[in-house]
């Protein structure tokens, strides 16, 4: 019989995020973590989710893990499968729950940036991938949650470049802009669970993962991380069989859910 | 015919992307060229049937503003974009969401500018080379999108539409790095609701990979469309490639999931596996390795890219070489198979997709 192996941070993430998909729900998910976590989620307490592809996929019947939001798993045996325009189309006239993203940058009001680093666009340090569908998942879905590993580099006072617009700066200034929807409700990272105060928008520590004290959470973001009334809840960590799950059935290969450099 | 039409530009945009000469911008928007440019095409039913070589030829000029169809290298039309870059097609624009493919012309150097969306290959890689080619001015990003942006003006231009309001990019950067993209007042709305107009998108030239085409043009494809319905009606110049042509009557006889009428075509060729190394619906499967192998060239540099590309494209003089290359028959066997049980055509129970990604310690003819 093979050792059970200890949880590792980014299957934490996989299954903290799972459990921010209510049952019942059409969900945009995007590739990587998204992507585990809603296939978690469907393999354990929302079996009756939808989920809506970029390219045009949707409600799929089980299969391997969509590895590309265009890929066979995501129109696979599918009702119909729609064109990009329409898909974006769903989202802004209210037929999309909750959207998921990822990001290499965010800031204390939940934008995100996956453009650049740097200052100067013509010159970047970095050019990232770019937006793909980020900014329209973020624009058009009702809530969107976002997801990834957390540090001083990627917690930021300000995005080197807003891909995708979150509460913008606070306050209305989301609606403001002109956008519908109730943008980011949660961020789910290697540290913690967080949301948005309701009237500031600034993120704010909704639980910590076990061990990660808030010190620890505010030391590893380049804002100040707002703390909520009273003590702060400790995520509850997925099961044995949950992880069992994780591993062998969601993402068999560790493509998302192994640790770099393991 | 040139419209003498004028642009008004988005002049933040053109200050933070560095574009002086907006002339280069021009054509992507020029609807009413796009417009005079169809009028005069000969509408017939005819057959339209050539070579890739011939198509490419004739089809792309230098300087063109060349679409990228499917999803990245789902249903796209990688042999066309090879073919292109065997005949020594240069200075072109490129668009797409995704841009995926743009990353070997831009290092080749036929690609001096892009419309940007998504660069890269999702997990099987990230194109490090990119960054470093708009650093060092081998590609300048003309405009800045998001997919569903982009996918919105390619939709206006299908529908004959000059433009159409969006609720996407608000309050983000992309509204002020795009020259093409406006924050406009909804017409309709009395008081404040911020929308974003996005014109018409025009790309020139167009290569669609699909099923089964006739001779006409008119074209028959399934998985997902992307944004491949919306260019068929946008593009100025269409090329559909095909695995297979078909009867004028098996199109009529079944015509589900014809998609492209036959007024849109300019050429219609015979190319199977024209979508390799990447995945057709149903079909066969990507070469995964392959794309690992690529990305993994991308980063490390110019020369080591250069290699690859003389190695894949300037000394494969066909399809048919790439097919071999990549494994030949065995290949496409085991290709067929895994995208047959991806898609729930063919029994999955036994069928393997777990594979060792690539490394450099791979065997040197593993791509799959």
């Amino acid at each position: 019989m093979t050792e059970f192996k200890p949880m590792n941070p980014l299957e934490m993430v996989a299954y903290v995020l799972s459990k921010q998909i209510n049952d019942h729900e059409v969900v945009y998910i995007g590739t990587g973590l998204p992507m585990v976590a809603g296939i978690l989620a469907k393999k354990t307490h929302a079996p009756n989710i939808t989920f809506v592809y970029e390219s045009g996929g949707q409600d799929p019947i089980e299969g391997g893990m969509p590895w590309s939001v265009g890929g066979p798993e995501t129109y696979r045996k599918s009702p119909m499968i729609l064109e990009m325009p329409y898909s974006f189309g769903q989202a802004a006239s209210g037929l999309v729950d909750t959207g998921f993203l990822g990001f290499a940058q965010l800031d204390m009001y939940g934008n995100a940036n996956t453009t650049m680093i740097g200052g100067e666009f013509t010159n970047p340090k970095v050019r990232l991938t770019g937006s793909g569908g980020n900014n329209d998942v973020a624009s058009l879905c009702d809530k969107l949650v976002f997801v990834g590993l957390q540090s001083p580099q990627k917690f930021v006072q300000k995005c080197d470049f807003i891909t995708s617009a979150g509460h913008l700066t606070g306050g209305n200034a989301r609606q403001e802009a002109g956008l519908l929807g109730h943008g980011p409700v949660a961020v789910v990272t290697s540290a913690g669970v967080y949301d948005f105060e309701p009237a500031s928008k600034r993120m704010r520590i909704k639980s910590l993962h076990p061990g990660v004290s808030a010190d620890l959470a505010q030391l590893a973001s380049g804002f100040e991380l707002l703390r909520p009334e009273g003590e702060i809840p400790v995520t509850e960590v997925p099961s044995k069989e949950i992880l069992e799950i994780l591993r062998h059935k969601v993402d068999p290969q560790g493509f998302f859910i192994t640790m770099p450099g393991a | 015919m040139m419209s003498k039409f004028q642009f008004e530009y988005n002049q933040e945009a053109l200050k933070n992307l560095k574009i002086e000469d907006t002339s280069i911008l021009d054509r992507l928007v020029d609807y009413r060229h796009a417009r005079d440019f169809r009028q005069k095409k000969d509408h017939s039913q005819r057959d339209k049937r050539m070579s890739l070589k011939e198509a490419v030829a004739e089809f792309v000029q230098d300087g063109d503003i060349f679409a990228y169809t499917g999803f990245g290298y789902v249903r796209t039309s990688i042999q066309a974009d090879w073919e292109m870059v065997r005949q020594g097609k240069k200075n072109l624009q490129s668009i797409g969401s995704p841009n995926t493919c743009q990353s070997w012309g831009v290092t080749y150097g036929n690609t001096p500018y892009t419309h940007a969306s998504y660069a890269g290959a999702e997990m099987r890689g990230y194109d490090k080379y990119f960054s470093d080619n708009i650093k060092n001015g081998r590609v300048k990003i003309l405009s800045d999108w998001s997919h569903g942006l982009m996918a919105i003006g390619l939709k206006a231009a299908q529908l004959g539409a000059p433009g159409i309001f969006s609720k996407s990019g608000l309050g983000s950067d992309l509204v002020t790095h795009n020259p093409y993209l406006k924050v406009m007042n909804n017409p309709m709305a009395k008081g404040n609701d911020p929308c974003v107009f996005v014109p018409a998108l025009y790309p020139d030239i167009t290569f669609i990979h699909v099923h089964a085409a006739d001779k006409f043009g008119n074209a028959r494809f399934y998985g997902p469309a992307v944004n491949d319905l919306a260019l068929a009606g946008a593009t100025r110049k269409l090329v559909i490639t095909a695995e297979e042509i078909v009867s004028n009557q098996d199109i009529r006889w079944n015509n589900k999931g014809v998609q492209i009428t036959f007024q849109n075509v300019d050429a219609v060729v015979e190319q199977p596996y024209g979508a390799l190394p990447g995945y057709m619906p149903g079909c066969y499967y990507w070469a995964r390795r392959w794309w690992e192998k690529t990305f993994a060239m991308m980063s490390l540099g110019q020369e080591a890219m250069e290699a690859y590309i003389k190695e894949w494209i300037l000394d494969t003089k066909d399809t048919n070489e790439v097919v071999k290359k990549l494994g030949g028959v065995d290949f496409i066997i085991n290709q067929k198979r895994l995208a047959k049980a991806a898609e729930a055509d063919n029994e999955d129970d036994g069928v393997e997709f777990k594979y060792k990604p690539w490394s450099p310690e791979t065997p040197p003819d593993v791509y799959d």
